[in-house]
């Protein structure tokens, strides 16, 4: 059994017991729990291709959720037309707004470009929350959009059980996995970390720093777009405050540094942590102590800095590596044995 | 106009930062295949000469051509691509990435494909004998080898004219001796070479011609052996008490 062998079994039986799982859970509460789980995975993934890879700290990436969110409901609302297809149209909108602000931002370095995303993001969700109508679209300013849960089915990515949801967006996740994995081993990924680490370095090595982070720019934010039509679609009420919120910004980084930024594992590593805690707290103390979850999120966020700088991946990976070296070496002892 | 056997025509070239002149009505030129060292004292304005070459800065006045090309407001990745690579004086590794990855961007210069670009970095690898390191970060290479990662990197790129700068600062003389004996393998590879350097012997060893500038501005130009005793040169670096007058 070679390394890769060992590395596919772990990736496939990791797959099966995501597919498997709504057979064993039921619990509508569970389901939405890991549905949401999967939902900032993908939305972390996402953000990772230029929080990560490209090295800057984009702090606005709800402004994309939103954009998602909001170009499907409304042309489903008003138009019928299909989730699916709203989903495609708000990803454009989102690579046209994301190549926007990446624009003039991306010749800002470290807190200035973060700080330059907030004041963005923030801008875009107090003008949506005092805007009733664009035209002919309904934005309903503060009030949202609300999806009636009539005509459920496929065509309308509309169900009234969590299974369909559950799949829908394991599979999204699994495919931007797949995606950044792709990515981080051909020249763009190459050239996007050169760029975040070292940039002039990079420059003199033919690398167009700005025109590669734009390329990753336009990527994450139609990923991000897809995201929000599945998010209106599974919670069926939008509004600026869910999913246009700084909160939400702030948490997708918040799970990357933690996992890992720049790292495939590291955002699904971080979700897996953060979000059990972030839900669990929210179920026991959200009457009490609303926002409890942001502390805690800050506190692990301080000591996983102090004491694991590149995120939780790091430790686990060297561990994994250590657990693979052992099941390689034992099967390689086994094999010269019996031989 | 620029002349066809020279790789690198510089005409009159001057930066100003602010009111400062960093460099001024400087003109030179590179042949193919041929050594060029510049040196001159702390200051005297040569990483600028590089920079304003090299596409980091536009230069205020004057012309830079490149193989008969002026390039001077050409960005610096276009500039790789056309065959001119720099090194830094402050060496700027990839550092939490393996030396195969930093060597990998450089490659990826001339092509599109992970396999080649992986086998292109190995083979340099192998000519500048870091293999052994591949798997190394470069965050955890000693000094010598940080320097030879960013020789390795340039030369991934396949230039036609290398420039480096100061790549021998802060090594042992025995570390400048392998490096010197490096850099004319390199130039035996058919690579023109531009070089800043302190180290008197190694640039003198080197050299085919030189140039000496001081305060921007050319003081001296020929081969070693005649700059070294040219008066303003060392008037430049040790003073006017220095120069033996012939009176």
């Amino acid at each position: 059994m070679t390394r890769q062998n060992v590395h596919i079994s772990t990736m496939v039986l990791a797959v099966l017991i995501a597919l498997g799982l709504p057979l064993v859970v039921h619990s509508p509460t569970y389901l939405h729990i890991m549905i949401l789980l999967y939902l900032y995975a993908y939305l972390t993934t996402s953000w990772n291709l230029v929080g990560g890879f490209a090295g800057v700290l984009p702090l606005g990436h709800a402004v994309f959720v939103g954009i998602g969110a909001y170009a499907s409901t409304m042309l489903y609302l008003q138009y019928g037309v299909s989730p699916w297809i709203g989903m495609l149209v708000g990803g454009v909108i989102s690579v046209m707004i994301g190549v926007l602000i990446g624009l003039p931002t991306f010749k800002m370095r470290g807190a200035y470009f973060a700080l330059a995303t907030i004041a963005f993001g923030e801008g875009v969700r107090v003008m949506i929350e005092n805007i009733d109508y664009i035209g002919p679209l309904k934005l309903n300013g503060p009030r949202g959009l609300q999806i009636p849960p009539l005509n459920v089915g496929l065509a309308n990515m509309l169900f009234l059980d969590k299974k369909p949801y559950y799949y829908i967006i394991l599979f999204m996740l699994i495919a931007v996995l797949a995606l950044t994995w792709v990515i981080s081993r051909r020249k763009l990924g190459y050239y996007l970390n050169a760029g975040g680490e070292e940039p002039e370095a990079a420059m003199a090595l033919g690398v167009n720093v700005a025109r590669c982070k734009l390329m990753a720019m336009a990527m994450s934010s139609f990923l991000t777009a897809l995201a929000g039509t599945f998010w209106a679609q599974l919670t069926l009420f939008i509004h600026p405050k869910s999913v246009m919120s700084l909160d939400l910004s702030f948490e997708i980084a918040f799970i990357a540094l933690i996992g890992g930024r720049g790292s495939i594992a590291g955002p699904v590593l971080g979700a897996l942590l953060l979000r059990p805690v972030s839900d669990f707290s929210r179920i026991y103390f959200g009457d009490k102590l609303p926002g409890l979850h942001l502390i805690i999120f800050g506190v692990v966020l301080i000591l996983v800095m102090i004491f694991q700088p590149r995120g939780i991946q790091e430790p686990l990976t060297r561990a994994y590596n250590k657990l693979v070296d052992r099941i390689v070496s034992r099967r390689a002892r086994g094999v010269l044995e019996s031989a | 106009m620029p002349d066809t056997n020279k790789i690198l025509e510089i005409n009159g070239l001057a930066m100003d930062f602010g009111g400062l002149r960093a460099v001024d009505s400087l003109s030179f030129s590179i042949g193919e295949g041929e050594i060029l060292g510049l040196i001159g004292p702390n200051g005297a304005g040569k990483s600028t000469v590089f920079n304003c070459i090299a596409g980091v800065y536009p230069p205020s006045e004057g012309e830079v051509f490149f193989a008969g090309e002026k390039i001077n407001r050409e960005k610096s990745w276009n500039l790789c691509k056309k065959g001119l690579a720099r090194t830094f004086q402050i060496v700027k590794p990839f550092s939490s990435k393996t030396v195969l990855y930093n060597v990998m961007v450089g490659s990826f210069a001339v092509t599109d494909s992970t396999a080649v670009a992986r086998r292109i970095a190995l083979e340099t690898l192998e000519f500048l004998q870091l293999d052994d390191k591949k798997d190394v970060r470069a965050a955890n290479l000693t000094i010598p080898d940080r320097k030879r990662l960013e020789i390795a990197r340039a030369l991934a790129t396949n230039p036609k004219l290398l420039l480096l700068d100061e790549v021998m600062a802060g090594l042992r003389p025995t570390e400048v001796d392998d490096v010197v004996e490096l850099i004319r393998k390199l130039r035996d590879r058919g690579v023109t070479i531009f070089l800043i350097e302190h180290i008197m012997r190694a640039v003198m060893a080197l050299s085919d011609h030189m140039i000496v500038i001081h305060f921007g501005r050319k003081i001296a130009e020929g081969k070693p052996a005649e700059v070294a005793c040219n008066p303003e040169v060392i008037k430049a670096y040790l003073g006017d008490e220095y120069v033996i007058s012939r009176d």
